[in-house]
C-alpha cells in the first residue's frame, strides 16, 4: 500500500512502527481477492500474523472481514492470493486438511454432544484413543474452570460458558492458528470484557497466533497487538492500536477507530484554506511538508486533542484552529463532550506573501461546521462552558491528510 | 377475541356475555365425530370382546391370522426401512444442492402419496407381472416379484415414498450450517460430519418419519391387494386377512385382527405425537 505523504504531529509513533514486522509470520495472506457475483469483498488484501502473536481485523459489516477468515479457515475460496501457515500453502487445501481452530459467533457447539464430547471431537476424529483423550478433555476443562459441567449438553450452559467450551474445544488439537469469528458479539457486555480479558492471558501463555474478527473497536484495541482495518474490501491500514489510533493513515482508518473530526481544505503555501477560514501550520513545520499549493488537504484531530478557551484570539496551544461558539455540551461521567460551532472568520493570517481574494469563498458561509471536543471533568471544571460561548480552539495534535476523498 | 367484543370495545371490559357459540361449536363438532370416527372404532372392541376374552383370543391365535400379522409386521419394517434410507438420501440431496431440474425431481419423489393405492399396485403389476415391461425378463428366471413377499414391500415402498423423506428434509433444512463448517475446521470429514453431527440432530425427524411410514404400510390395503395375490399363509398380510374372514362371513376372525391393527396403530400414534413436540423444541 502506498502510504501517502504524511505529517506526523501525534507523539512517539515511530517506535512503534518498528516493531511490527520483524518475527516470522505464523500465518501469512498475500494479496487475496474475492469476488461474489459482480462484487469484489476482497480487493488484494495482505497481512501477516508472527508467532504468538494476535491480530484483529476490524472493520464495519460488508468490508470482507468475514470472508477473510472463512478463507484462511478453508470455508471459503479465493479467487487469487495465498495463505502460508507455518510455511505450507493451504489455500488449495480442504478445512479438514488446515489444522486452524476457529471459535464461530454462535459457538456452533454440537448439541447432541456433552461438553466433554464437544471438547474431545477434533482428537476423536484424529483417531486419538479414548483414555489420551479423557486426559486432554480434564485439562481443558480445568483450564476453563467447567469442570463441573462436563457432562452437560451445551444447551444448559450459559452464553459465557459456551464460548469457553468453544475455544477449549478449539484447543484440544493443537491447531496452528486461532481463528474468532465475531466471537463476542453475542455476549451481554458484562461478561464480554470478563471473556476478552481471560482470553488474552490464555493466548499469552500458550503463545497461539490468533486472528480476530470484529467490528467493535474497544474490543480490536484490547485483543490485538496489532490491527487491520478493513473497509469495502480493502486493508486501509495494519498497525499497533497506538499506531492507529494516533496515526490514521486514512480519513475512515481516523473515524472509525475512536472518532475524529474530519475538516476539508486547500494547502495554501503553508497554509490550510478551510471552508471556515485559514490553519496555519508553524513555518518550521511547512517547510517539511512537500505539498502543491492549491492542492486538496484534511486536517484530522481527535476531539481529546481539542483545546477550548474562553481568552478570544489567543490559542493555549501550538495551533490555532479558530474561534467557534459552543452550541451543546454534554457530562458524560469522566469527560464532558462539547460541540462547537466554527464561527467564519476569514481574515487571512499574516505570514503568507500570498494574498488570495478573501471574497472569493463567500458560499462558504452557507456552510456550518460542527466540531466535537472531549474535555476532562478537570478541564471542564476549570474553564466552564455552556451553549452560547464563545472560544477559542487550539489544537494539541492534529493529522493532515492528502486527498480530498474518503 | 369474540365477535362481542370486537364491535363494542367497551364490552371487553364488562363481564363476557354468555356466548352461545362455543359450546354449540364444540357439540357440533363432537356430534359429527361420533358417528364418523368414535362409534366405529369403539364398535371394533365392543363387537370383538362381546362374546368374551377367550373367544378374541382364539381368534387371534389362529395360524393364519398370526401369519398375517407377521406378514405385515415384516413388510412394513423392511418398507420403513428402505424409505428412511431413502428419505435421508434425497432429503440431503434436495436440501445441499441445487441443480438442473431439481424442482421435477422434487415432484416426483412427493407424487406417491397423490396417487389411488390401486392404481399404485396396478402399475407394479403391470411392470413387473408376466407380461410387464421388467417382468417378462423374469418370466424366463426362476426369480418371481409379483405375488410374493417382495410384491407387497415393493408396494409398502411406493405408497410410503416420500413420507420419510417430508419430515426429515424440513430437519435438514433448519440444520445449522455453522456446525458442518465447525466439524469440517476440526478435521472432520463429509461423512464423519455427517455420521456425528448432522445424524444425531435429525433423530427425531427420522424416527417420526420412520413411524409415519410404518404406520401408513402396516395398513396398506389397495395396493397390496393387486400385487400380493391374497394367498392365506403366503401373501396374505392383516388388512387382507381382515377383508377375507368378513367375506367368508368369519366377523369374529376379523374382528380380532382389526383389533390388533387398531391398538398398534394407536401406539405408534402416540409415538408420533411424543416426537412431534420433540421436533417442534
Amino acid at each position: 500500500m502506498a502510504r501517502p505523504m504524511v505529517m506526523t504531529l501525534f507523539p512517539d509513533t515511530q517506535a512503534f512502527a518498528q516493531r511490527q514486522t520483524d518475527a516470522q509470520p505464523a500465518l501469512s495472506v498475500r494479496n487475496l481477492t474475492k469476488r461474489f457475483g459482480d462484487e469484489i469483498v476482497l480487493n488484494d488484501v495482505s497481512f501477516n500474523v508472527a508467532e504468538g502473536e494476535s491480530l484483529v481485523l476490524l472493520g464495519p459489516s460488508g468490508s470482507g472481514k468475514s470472508t477473510t477468515l472463512r478463507i484462511i479457515a478453508g470455508l471459503e475460496t479465493p479467487d487469487s492470493g495465498e495463505v502460508v501457515l507455518h510455511d505450507r500453502e493451504i489455500e488449495h487445501l480442504r478445512a479438514r486438511d488446515r489444522n486452524v481452530g476457529v471459535i464461530f459467533q454462535n459457538y456452533a457447539l454440537f448439541p447432541e454432544m456433552t461438553v466433554a464430547e464437544n471438547i474431545g471431537f477434533g482428537l476423536k476424529i484424529r483417531g486419538v484413543k479414548a483414555r489420551k483423550r479423557a486426559e486432554v478433555i480434564d485439562r481443558l476443562l480445568d483450564m476453563i474452570n467447567l469442570s463441573d459441567q462436563r457432562d452437560k449438553k451445551p444447551r444448559h450452559l450459559s452464553g459465557g460458558q459456551q464460548q469457553r467450551v468453544a475455544i477449549a474445544r478449539a484447543l484440544a488439537y493443537e491447531p496452528e492458528v486461532l481463528l474468532f469469528d465475531e466471537s463476542f458479539s453475542a455476549l451481554d457486555p458484562h461478561t464480554r470484557v470478563g471473556l476478552r480479558r481471560e482470553i488474552r492471558q490464555l493466548l499469552r501463555k500458550l503463545r497461539v497466533p490468533a486472528l480476530f474478527i470484529t467490528h467493535d473497536q474497544e474490543e480490536a484495541m484490547e485483543l490485538g497487538d496489532h490491527i487491520a482495518i478493513l473497509n469495502k474490501g480493502r486493508l486501509e491500514q495494519l498497525g499497533t492500536p497506538h499506531e492507529i489510533y494516533n496515526d490514521p493513515q486514512t480519513e475512515f482508518v481516523a473515524t472509525f477507530l475512536g472518532s475524529a473530526n474530519v475538516l476539508k481544505g486547500e494547502w495554501q503555501d503553508g497554509l490550510i484554506r478551510l471552508d471556515h477560514g485559514y490553519f496555519v501550520i508553524p513555518p518550521h513545520e511547512a517547510f517539511d511538508i512537500h505539498i502543491d499549493d492549491g492542492e486538496r488537504v484534511k486536517v484530522i484531530f481527535r476531539p481529546e486533542d481539542v483545546l477550548l478557551s474562553t481568552t478570544l484570539g489567543i490559542a493555549e496551544s501550538p495551533y490555532h484552529l479558530g474561534e467557534g461558539e459552543v452550541s451543546e455540551v454534554k457530562f458524560t461521567g469522566a469527560t464532558e463532550a462539547v460541540t462547537i460551532r466554527l464561527l467564519n472568520t476569514q481574515l487571512r493570517p499574516q505570514r503568507p506573501q500570498l494574498v488570495t481574494s478573501i471574497t472569493q469563498h463567500s458560499e462558504a458561509k452557507a456552510k456550518e461546521f460542527f466540531i466535537k471536543a472531549l474535555r476532562s471533568k478537570w478541564d471542564a471544571r476549570r474553564v466552564r462552558l455552556s451553549p452560547g460561548d464563545r472560544v477559542s480552539i487550539g489544537l494539541k495534535a492534529h493529522k493532515l491528510l492528502r486527498g480530498d476523498r474518503e | 377475541m369474540s365477535a362481542v367484543a370486537y364491535d363494542n370495545p367497551t364490552a371487553v371490559k364488562k363481564k363476557r356475555r354468555f356466548d352461545l357459540a362455543k359450546p354449540t361449536g364444540i357439540s357440533l363438532v363432537v356430534l359429527a365425530m361420533l358417528p364418523l370416527v368414535i362409534m366405529p372404532l369403539l364398535s371394533i372392541f365392543v363387537f370383538g370382546f362381546s362374546k368374551g376374552p377367550l373367544h378374541f383370543w382364539e381368534a387371534l391365535v389362529n395360524p393364519a391370522a398370526i401369519f398375517s400379522l407377521k406378514l405385515s409386521l415384516i413388510t412394513s419394517s423392511v418398507a420403513t426401512v428402505c424409505n428412511v434410507i431413502f428419505g435421508v438420501l434425497a432429503a440431503w440431496v434436495m436440501t445441499k444442492y441445487e441443480f438442473r431440474g431439481d424442482s421435477a425431481l422434487m415432484i416426483i419423489i412427493s407424487l406417491p402419496t397423490a396417487i389411488p393405492t390401486a392404481v399404485a399396485g396396478f402399475a407394479l403389476l403391470l411392470l413387473w407381472g408376466p407380461f410387464g415391461l421388467l417382468g417378462q425378463f423374469l418370466e424366463a428366471t426362476d426369480w418371481q416379484i409379483m405375488f410374493t413377499t417382495a410384491a407387497i414391500i415393493l408396494a409398502n415402498i411406493f405408497v410410503t415414498f416420500p413420507l420419510a423423506f417430508g419430515t426429515i428434509k424440513p430437519a435438514l433444512e433448519n440444520f445449522d450450517t455453522n456446525l458442518e463448517d465447525a466439524a469440517e475446521t476440526m478435521g472432520a470429514s463429509r461423512w464423519q460430519t455427517f455420521r456425528y453431527v448432522v445424524l444425531p440432530s435429525m433423530r427425531s425427524a427420522i424416527v417420526t418419519g420412520a413411524l409415519l411410514t410404518f404406520a401408513r404400510s402396516i395398513g396398506e390395503f389397495g395396493s397390496t391387494i393387486m400385487v400380493s395375490g391374497n394367498m392365506m399363509m403366503k401373501t396374505q398380510t392383516a388388512p387382507l386377512y381382515i377383508y377375507a374372514r368378513y367375506n367368508d362371513g368369519d366377523v369374529e376372525a376379523a374382528n380380532a385382527i382389526a383389533i390388533v391393527l387398531a391398538i398398534i396403530s394407536f401406539a405408534i400414534f402416540s409415538l408420533i405425537m411424543i416426537f412431534r413436540k420433540r421436533l417442534e423444541r
